[in-house]
């Protein structure tokens, strides 16, 4: 039974998932919602004279904040214009986007992958790029009606081809068990210079990233006898822990 | 009448384990690792109904984690298999009722599991092979999982033994030899 399951091309299976995702994500849903109430509030008992004196000194510093605020809109304003001038677009203004919350994450310690809220009813697809609001979180290996699987970058099976923002040279970043927020990238070219604190990027092949999302950045290069052993340690910028929404980019 | 009664037991056991793991467990960790508790469900399962509802209920709630999380159907069911498989013939090796054999049992399940999985995803999927990142992982694990059937074997065993009574092929209450 399991040799058909796990040789079965995936789509066949989606009615069993979308059965075993019926039964378990309406109550997952439910408690996400809770426990974003209840972090929410976790201010609410909390003394009232203490309250009562804290809103007196915030009511003065918000009279003052109100006045930095009139002087900064006029820089504001005219850092926009400059910026028009500059010709800056907004980074991940090409893609289109629809934003989604996670409501479920693995329950083992070796995998990692999420669950996102929306499913093939809002558009997602399989293979669809998932980001964050600082840089690449996975793609999307699985949809069903209305959730969809992810798989983030730092679960050992996933390896992002990517390229250094300096040098443009190809690297390969593989997940990694030792540390939550962090990629190793291997297959560096041995005439490549490869510096701390470089910013990576998607490379755009493989065919499931776009090009140019920003996956982390150096922390530490590790070198051996053999050059061809050498490998960097990348930080990433979405930080996996506090992570609860991204974006699904619909086009490519 | 009863077998029915016991099935639906474990499956709303299965599912409220699920909702742990997969809430309560990831803030509470040791060391950023969680417990696998369906991993200790199936050894016990395993335990006192033998190793064929151990297996079948292995393969079963692995396939739904497979289906739920996983992006290669049949890992959790194969290892969560074994962990059925191996529960039930340590049943007819080792007493139950001493707490120390218990928890060597659970201590060699929990790694044989977390190996096959690793394993099956190294050949799969070619990961890299972090070894020291693997023992220190599965090894908090195992420590955590000993934890917790310390704290709810006494509270399982009491069940088991009515799992035992209605699914055992032999009636013979070995227990009491």
């Amino acid at each position: 039974m399991i040799v058909i399951f796990s040789n079965n091309d995936n789509g066949n299976l989606s009615f069993f998932e979308t059965v075993a995702n019926n039964l378990v994500m309406p109550i997952q849903n439910g408690m996400t919602y809770i426990k974003n109430k209840i972090s929410g509030n976790s201010t609410f008992f909390q003394d009232i004279s203490n309250l009562k004196a804290e809103n007196e000194q915030l009511k003065e510093e918000n009279s003052s904040l109100e006045k930095q605020l009139r002087e900064l809109e006029n820089i504001k304003s005219e850092n926009e214009t400059l910026k028009e001038y500059l010709d800056l677009t907004e980074k991940y203004g090409e893609y289109k986007t629809i934003p989604a919350y996670i409501i479920n994450k693995d329950i083992s310690n070796y995998a990692k992958t999420i669950v996102i809220n929306i499913g093939s009813n809002d558009g997602v697809e399989e293979n669809m790029t998932v980001i964050g609001d600082e840089g690449l979180v996975g793609h999307v290996i699985s949809v069903t009606e209305s959730t969809a699987k992810v798989q983030t970058i730092i679960d050992t099976s996933s390896s992002v081809s990517a390229s250094m923002s300096t040098t443009k040279e190809a690297i390969v970043c593989k997940g990694t068990l030792e540390e939550k927020s962090a990629l190793k990238a291997m297959y560096i070219p041995t005439e490549s210079n490869i510096i701390q604190g470089d910013s990576i990027e998607t490379s755009g092949l493989g065919g499931i990233y776009p090009k140019g999302i920003h996956v982390g950045t150096v922390k530490k290069v590790v070198t051996s006898q053999n050059i061809i052993d050498r490998y960097a340690i990348i930080e990433t910028a979405v930080d996996f822990d506090k992570l609860d929404s991204v974006l699904v980019i619909t086009n490519k | 009448m009863k077998k029915v009664l016991i099935t639906i037991i474990l499956a709303l056991v299965a599912y409220i384990i699920y909702f742990l793991q997969s809430n309560f467990f990831n803030w509470f960790t040791i060391a950023g690792i969680k417990p696998n508790l369906f991993i200790l469900l199936i050894l016990f399962i395993g335990l006192f109904g033998g190793k064929t509802l151990g297996t079948i209920y292995g393969v079963a709630i692995g396939l739904i984690i497979d289906l739920l999380l996983r992006n290669q159907i049949g890992i959790t069911a194969i290892s969560l298999g074994i962990v059925g498989f191996l529960s039930g013939i340590f049943d007819k090796n080792f007493s139950k009722d001493s707490r120390i054999t218990i928890m060597i049992m659970t201590f060699a399940v929990t790694i044989i599991s977390e190996l096959i999985s690793y394993l099956a995803n190294y050949f799969i999927f070619s990961i890299n092979f972090e070894i020291m990142a693997f023992i220190k992982i599965t090894l908090i694990e195992t420590i955590y999982n000993l934890m917790i059937t310390i704290i709810i074997y006494p509270l399982f065993q009491k069940f088991g033994y009515n799992i035992e009574n209605e699914f055992k092929e032999s009636k013979i209450l070995t227990r009491y030899f």
